[in-house]
């Protein structure tokens, strides 16, 4: 058996696996998202919300000062998020940096029926003080930013790992509020993500953790593998799936657990201009202090049939 | 056929007085050629920015390779070779500036 095939078993792909990215072979299309440069000298238009300053992501190897090189599942490198050391609190609109992003532009090749994402991935943040910083980290997440031939979608989900300092440790799908586009855009009109888009980083969020563009999915409390300190990282397994035909959840696994999503619905908005049949997936972390935090992702599954 | 990145560390960002960048882990490239764009500066002004490495992306050493002054809005580059798992840019604006820094990277 090849290489690659022992590593794929690790996964639980769909029939056709759309990509296997495993990191040790460099980038594999994945990259931050920018604003589009579309206005004179190449600026972007205004919005609510400074999209131009997340933490660019990074082929890793997951290294510290007095443990040395962890390495990744497979090898040497992992894709490494890392944030800016700026966050502000968890109800207020994200500061500039404070989140890391990378997503792959695809687009749909045939008929899909599930659609699926995994990634084996390990969260950490910088180790620039003494003591366990697990609480420094917000938010991690994926979604897929889908538009078929009617709509425009993303389902996803996030673990909330704290809030104001505050462990919650739960999982959360992606799910908007009945609110305004308005009320979804900190109170801006015509900005360019209407409610539903982008809810990673849009809509009201909640001192109790609850989030306009998150609906709580009951049981789901869960303490993931964090480890004894910061310099440790163990690597952990998340799968979501998703019924693309009917535009609804399925499930979602993390680690061994996995949590039923049946009857769940993502939110349905209108389509954009020039982008029907796009499929990108994408994943994200949050920090909850000033202080940088990272998600090195081993690598990464997409999946339908 | 070799890897190669260019990633853009910086965005027009604002700098003023000491500043370093964000770290960046590049243990996979044997060369890197960091460019340095200064997109506005105030009047009078001056930037002066090093090469930096670290063994973990904290602790940082001067590597010893340094940008011309800059003092007017242009391009600007330097090259580095054998600066183990981590880079960034150290530097000093007199003034303000807005400064893209984007590094290229390549096995």
């Amino acid at each position: 058996m090849s290489l690659p095939a022992i590593a794929l078993q690790k996964y639980n792909p769909l029939t056709t696996i759309i990509t296997y990215d495993d990191f040790d072979r460099g980038a594999c299309g994945w990259l931050d998202l920018t604003p589009n440069f579309t206005e004179p000298g190449h600026m972007h238009r205004a919005t609510a919300l400074d999209k131009s300053h997340w933490g660019a992501p990074m082929l890793s190897t997951s290294t510290f000062g007095l443990v040395g090189t962890h390495g990744s599942m497979d090898g040497t490198y992992s894709l490494k998020l890392a944030t800016r050391p700026v966050a502000n609190p968890y109800e207020e609109k994200p500061a500039p940096g404070s989140f890391s992003h990378a997503l792959k532009r695809l687009s749909m090749h045939r008929t899909i029926q599930r659609l699926q994402m995994e990634m084996w991935y390990a969260y950490t943040p910088e180790q620039d003080r003494i003591g366990l910083g697990e609480k420094d980290i917000r938010a991690f997440g994926m979604f897929f930013d889908i538009q078929d031939h009617e709509y425009r979608w993303q389902p996803g989900i996030r673990y909330l790992n704290s809030v104001n300092g505050e462990l919650a440790q739960r999982w959360q799908i992606m799910q908007a509020a009945d609110v305004t586009d308005k009320q979804w855009a900190y109170g801006r009109e015509g900005e360019w993500n209407i409610r539903g888009i982008d809810g990673l980083w849009y809509g009201e969020r909640r001192k109790d953790g609850t989030a306009d563009a998150y609906s709580e999915v009951p049981g789901t409390h869960q303490q993931l593998v964090y480890n004894e300190t910061d310099d440790k990282i163990n690597w952990l397994y998340l799968r979501l799936l998703v019924d693309f035909a009917k535009r609804e959840y399925i499930e979602f696994q993390s680690m061994d657990r996995v949590y039923s999503l049946r009857a769940q619905k993502p939110t349905l908005t209108r389509p954009y201009a020039r982008i029907e049949g796009l499929l990108n997936p994408i994943i994200w972390l949050e920090n909850d202090t000033n202080r940088r935090c990272f998600l090195n992702i081993d690598s990464v599954v997409i999946s339908m049939d | 056929m070799r890897h190669f990145q260019m990633v853009v560390v910086h965005r027009r960002d604002e700098f003023t007085g000491d500043f370093a960048s964000e770290p960046f882990e590049a243990a996979w490239a044997s060369e890197a050629i960091v460019f340095l764009r200064t997109e506005e500066i105030s009047y009078g002004g001056t930037i002066e920015a090093k090469a930096q490495i670290s063994a973990d992306g904290l602790n940082w050493i001067d590597e010893g390779t340094e940008f011309a002054t800059q003092t007017e809005p242009g391009n600007s580059f330097i090259r580095l070779r054998h600066f183990g798992g981590w880079l960034r840019i150290n530097g000093t604006v007199s003034g303000t500036a807005k400064i893209t820094l984007q590094i290229a990277l390549k096995e």
